[in-house]
């Protein structure tokens, strides 16, 4: 396991070249890519001409970017010039990008090295990684279980050394939940910290992309890098970016931690004594524990359900074989010309769209989206007072640890709950982050929760690194 | 909130997809899960709770639009075949 600043010490230094550091990184990707399925594609090629243009920068005497040779990898719906995109859907099966996403921009421009497009819930619709196109990731720690979702691929590739950076996106908690499922640290900032120009839409009122590292100091230099205003995305922030490592402190005197009340009833109780413990550990380090009432957020995942399911059979209306996606051939007319070139979504992404379509009908419209968009304004307003009293707020990242691959077949709302704690982030527009707390029973990871108003994603890291550095 | 069979078909319609029968009882179970999960919204008081925007405020643009020759050149390319500078299309009627 190499981490970020550990590959730029060496790179600096001149222990390792960037190509090494590439080639060890392909080299693993070889050997346990087959069995975990969190690549769907690697730009061998690409990835070994961008690390040899970094030792040539460095050969001249240039300064290097603040990613000089750090490998990562992007989920599969973030445009990558020239390369492929498919939000691991059929429908997207031939997409090529005809321009690079502001973030891969970013990371171009730090002197990252892209390596190749990670595996995902199709079109990022799902918390376990198993409705991908290219089929389920596994997670590492367990080849039995998954890996989470949607960014599985992103997790899995982190989490099993292939990487030490992936970007992932999050519209409900598709970064922090597959985190928590494979013991690595994963962070969705607010919304409109970075910008999603390029970024495949799902759901546009909560979408946000999120990084996967594996420890906290990574994860900060990273999000400095990405985040910013952006031109090209009117919902991105125009606001200063902090140098997010600077801020780290010795300690959290002073820092006043949130724990809401009635979140650990009823929560398995392995995870309940973790989260517990992770909260000890920050009092250790000076933190005072303080308890909120949020009491409108039990209602955030029936929400989340509702309006992303209704941004998305609006976004998705795009896929008409006209615009993109597949084309049908031998169409009887303009109707069955739309009907046969959006079959290829597959029935999770049918399903949300029906979902979304149904609450926008002028029958159901004011009793389902409508009072689903009211009360995502009470749960804003339950954080907004919360955060008047405390710096972040401490939650579990998931119900559970990874479950069993093929486990909830039967019952999709049993999958819809993994994003329980995650998705109120999203209907509240608040940055979040997950670090491993621990291990259950079975050696699985346990992820914490820090959650931080917009524009303080400094809150949550700080106290991630500190908890990070008590463990 | 019952959901019937016909609504999921409907809806399937109006968002011009194509869903078999079975794919319709399928979808009618999980539905009626779900949305017996939003009625659960039915208990919290919204009178007067009004609507923003986005999760921050109201953002409007203000930049202009941006003329950009080479990238609709690209895009252009990137079609099998053009016309009068445009990329033209098959026909689907």
């Amino acid at each position: 396991m190499m981490t970020v600043s550990e590959i730029l010490n060496d790179i600096l230094s001149g222990k390792r070249t960037a190509e090494d550091v590439t080639r060890a990184c392909l080299d693993k990707i070889k050997e346990l890519n087959p069995q975990i399925n969190a690549f769907v594609e690697v730009w061998e090629d690409d990835a070994l001409k961008q690390a040899q243009a970094v030792d040539a920068k460095k050969a001249r005497g240039e300064k290097l970017g603040p990613l000089a040779g750090v490998p990562v990898a992007i989920k599969d719906n973030i445009l990558y010039k020239g390369h492929k995109a498919t939000c691991c859907s059929k429908m997207l099966e031939n997409y090529v990008a005809p321009y690079n996403s502001t973030v891969v921009e970013k990371l171009l421009a730090a002197d990252a090295v892209i390596i190749g497009r990670a595996n995902m819930d199709e079109f990022a619709m799902g918390s376990s990684n198993q409705t991908s196109v290219y089929g389920p990731v596994r997670n590492p720690m367990d080849l039995e279980r998954v890996p989470g979702g949607s960014s599985g691929g992103s997790a899995a590739a982190v989490a099993s050394g292939m990487v030490p950076v992936a970007l992932g996106t999050d519209t409900g908690g598709s970064v922090r939940q597959p985190a928590g499922f494979c013991g690595v640290v994963g962070m969705k900032p607010g919304y409109g910290r970075i910008s999603r120009y390029g970024i495949i839409a799902f759901a546009s009122s909560a979408d946000q992309v999120g990084v996967l590292t594996h420890t906290v100091a990574d994860c900060a230099k990273v999000l400095e890098v990405l985040s910013g205003k952006d031109p090209n995305d009117s919902t991105s922030l125009d606001a200063p970016v902090p140098e997010y490592e600077k801020l780290f402190t010795d300690g959290l005197k002073g820092v006043r931690v949130g724990m809401p009340k009635g979140f650990l009833d009823g929560l398995n109780p392995v995870i309940k004594e973790k989260i517990e413990a992770a909260a000890k550990t920050l009092q250790a380090k000076g933190a005072e524990l303080v308890e909120v009432d949020v009491p409108y957020a039990k209602y955030s995942a029936p929400c989340y359900y509702i309006i992303t399911s209704a941004e998305a059979s609006s976004n998705l209306g795009r896929y008409d074989g006209i615009r993109y996606g597949y084309a049908a051939k031998n169409a009887k007319g303009l109707n069955d010309y739309y009907e046969l070139s959006r079959a290829p979504f597959g029935l999770e992404v049918k399903k949300r769209i029906i979902i979304g379509t149904y609450a926008l009908t002028s029958e159901r419209y004011e009793e389902c989206f409508l009072k689903a968009m009211k009360v995502r304004e009470l749960i804003r307003e339950d954080f907004k007072k919360a955060f008047e009293k405390v710096d972040v707020i401490l939650t579990p990242t998931s119900p559970t640890t990874a479950f069993k691959l093929g486990a909830h077949e039967e019952n999709p709302l049993a999958l819809y709950l993994a994003d329980l704690y995650t998705c109120q982030g999203n209907i509240g527009g608040l940055g979040g982050i997950s670090v491993p707390c621990g291990k259950d029973e079975q050696g699985l990871p346990i992820g914490v929760q820090f959650y931080a108003p917009i524009l303080k994603e400094e809150a949550a890291l700080n106290v991630a690194y500190n908890f990070e550095k008590g463990l | 909130m019952e959901i019937t069979k016909k609504d999921v078909e409907l809806s399937g319609k109006l968002a011009k997809m194509q869903v078999t029968g079975q794919e319709a009882d399928i979808y009618k179970e999980q539905l009626e899960a779900l949305f017996k999960w939003v009625d659960e919204l039915k208990a919290v008081n919204t009178d007067g709770v009004e609507l923003t925007q986005t999760a921050h405020s109201a953002h409007m643009r203000h930049d202009e639009p941006k003329q950009d020759p080479a990238l609709a050149r690209t895009l252009i390319s990137a079609f099998n075949e053009e016309q009068d500078d445009c990329a033209k299309v098959k026909k689907v009627l």
